[in-house]
């Protein structure tokens, strides 16, 4: 035992590298690539609090304390990105979630493996589409003149909508383009988490005369109940975080005053109108909260017995 | 305890009874719901890619007057042989196929040397190296600071803006380290008393067991550089080396580069939608050709990554 001990103490640094040179020398090229494209950036969110000068690099610039961030938070297009970021989320996530849930659940219901396995496959496609195209196929549905939607609303007597005109139409669009593409995908995890139900509760529960909804509502549901509760946190969690793509791409400027989120606006600030500081200062604001908001959730899931998030 | 006893006994007989037929024989009215459902939901996912493809090999008075819906009326394919007769699509199609090429080569060597070494759980440093890359999901310099990075590398209107920022990703990254961890370590340990090296460990035992989890993790990969439009936006201001999505947007909305200039599903005449759902059509057909057979390992990384570890 001792001697193990001792001969364990011998290997010295250099000797440890090179016993494991293989492992190391492939963990170079990872170990470069996050300091370089993901440690190099933190450090230059110091241009949130300078005065950025763009002749200058990265490690030379003016320190001027909170100033960028008092001109970010004094501007009203910043407190707008935010209500419009959250809002957009949080009527995504309102429609999205349970109806994912549901779809689990009747997809759950199927029993013809195959007649499952093919609906699924399309359910999933969508979620592979990229934002160009969805919008792109968007003005066929959606159009003022000839869109699919509006022609069976006018078929069905209503009036047809302005869905790139109108706020309100502008943002059901972007939640039904939402849940197009991602409620297929959504399933997965329900479905994966339903695998593991034994077959026996749901041939007991039929013995003993329940329906088969009440085998959903007895059964099925309490089975999925932690993953659904760890996926609302999840969701939750993610509120201030937004793709650019979807709003970017959809939106336009009738409809500015709900598409614009904060990742348009720091693109349209930082990358357009080339202000490095106030767009940085926003990205380090959503940052910060991204991370206080996970770490509640975190805590909030332990203290109702969920196991963590992080 | 009487309770118990008392459900011990009522399971007892519910085994016997249940069978292999018991209740999956009769097929009920709620049956018949739920497929209906299913297939309602599964049309209304097909709809939009069957009129796109109805409208770009439709007639031009059919597409004018909005009657195209599921199917082609007046086929005609001028529109597809307009789009495949420019120079501007091929050029961007080859782009985007040169960066999914090489940029998922790039993520998949890179995430596998990552999982592989970090999954060694005899590795001094692992702890720490492990950290350094999680942290970054939850924290990160954000676009700004990045674009500011990529530009002073010299990146700016390359290829490799598109490639190297966002080579490795870390949720990839967990789901694979995931897999290679719960491999047997028998076969290791036996080749290692034959005096292997870790690299031949890697490509002789490891990496055969694990075409599945590569495929997956090759597709996210691959399906991610194909339609990334925000890296194109940010880096490429060139037209010679726009990408797909780059073309794409142009031709759907306009060259402007503030997007939010042009837009609108109601401007444009009636021969240029056609036009445009065609190039809809070529940009997306390379990943239906690609998707089906793939289709059957990603529900599997999904799952791998869902557990997380």
């Amino acid at each position: 035992m001792a001697k193990t001990v001792r001969s364990k103490k011998r290997h010295g640094f250099f000797e440890t590298l090179w016993r494991y040179k293989w492992l190391y020398l492939m963990l170079v090229p990872v170990v470069v690539y996050f300091l370089l494209f993901r440690y190099l950036p933190m450090y230059g969110l110091t241009i949130a609090f300078e005065d950025y000068n763009i002749f200058h690099s990265l490690f030379n610039q003016k320190f001027v304390g909170l100033k960028v961030f008092k001109k970010v938070f004094a501007n009203i297009n910043f407190w707008a990105s935010i209500k419009n970021t959250l809002f957009l989320n949080l009527m995504t996530l309102v429609v999205n979630f349970p109806l994912t849930i549901i779809v689990s659940l009747i997809l759950n219901e199927i029993r013809s493996a195959k007649f499952k396995r093919v609906t699924q496959s399309v359910l999933y496609l969508p979620h592979f589409i990229s934002w160009v195209v969805v919008a792109g196929i968007a003005t066929n549905l959606f159009s003022t003149n000839g869109g699919t939607i509006n022609n069976i609303i006018t078929s069905l007597g209503g009036e047809a909508k302005s869905f790139y005109g109108n706020t309100y139409w502008w943002t059901v669009m972007y939640i039904a383009l939402q849940i197009w593409k991602e409620i297929g995908w959504g399933t997965i995890i329900y479905l994966a988490a339903l695998t593991g139900v034994d077959e026996q509760l749901y041939e007991a529960a039929y013995l003993d005369g329940a329906t088969r909804f009440q085998r959903i509502i007895h059964i099925t549901l309490p089975m999925i109940k932690s993953v659904v509760v760890v996926m609302l946190i999840l969701s939750i969690s993610r509120m201030m975080s937004i793709g650019l793509d979807a709003p970017l791409l959809l939106g336009n400027t009738a409809v500015m005053s709900v598409s614009e989120v904060i990742s348009t606006y720091v693109y349209r600030l930082g990358i357009v109108k080339a202000d490095y500081p106030q767009s940085t200062a926003i990205g380090l604001f959503q940052s910060v909260v991204n991370i206080i908001v996970l770490l509640l959730a975190d805590r909030f899931a332990k203290a109702i017995g969920e196991g963590g998030i992080l | 305890m009487a309770k118990e006893t008392m459900d011990k006994e009522k399971m007892a007989p519910v085994k016997k009874a249940s069978g292999s037929t018991g209740m999956v024989s009769k097929f009920t009215v709620f049956d018949l719901l739920m497929y209906v459902l299913i297939t309602l939901l599964a049309l209304i996912c097909l709809y939009p890619f069957l009129n796109v493809v109805a409208i770009t090999f439709s007639g031009y008075n059919a597409v004018l007057s909005n009657k195209v819906t599921w199917f082609p009326i007046d086929f005609s394919t001028s529109a597809i042989r307009n789009i495949l007769s420019r120079k501007q699509i091929w050029q961007a199609m080859w782009t985007t196929v040169e960066v999914t090429i090489l940029g998922t080569g790039l993520s998949l060597v890179l995430t596998i040397a990552a999982s592989y070494a970090l999954s060694r759980d005899y590795l001094p440093g692992r702890t720490a190296i492990t950290s350094l890359i999680m942290f970054t999901m939850y924290f990160g310099g954000g676009i700004i600071p990045t674009f500011l990075v990529v530009k002073s590398l010299g990146l700016y209107n390359s290829l490799g803006a598109l490639i190297i920022p966002n080579s490795i990703s870390v949720f990839n990254f967990i789901v694979m380290r995931t897999f290679f961890r719960e491999l047997p370590m028998e076969l290791e340990e036996a080749a290692k008393i034959d005096g292997a090296t870790e690299m031949q460990i890697l490509f002789k035992i490891i990496l055969p067991l694990s075409v599945p989890i590569i495929a997956t993790i090759g597709l996210f990969y691959a399906v991610t550089y194909w339609n990334d439009y925000f890296q194109a936006l940010l880096y490429i201001s060139d037209e010679a080396k726009y990408t797909l999505q780059l073309r794409l947007r142009a031709l759907l909305f306009g060259t402007d580069l503030d997007p939010n200039a042009s837009v609108s599903g109601d401007i444009g005449e009636v021969m240029t939608q056609s036009l445009k759902m065609a190039s809809v059509v070529v940009a997306t057909v390379p990943i239906l050709v690609v998707y089906p057979w793939l289709q059957k390992y990603f529900v599997k990384g999904v799952m791998i990554g869902s557990v997380k570890g």
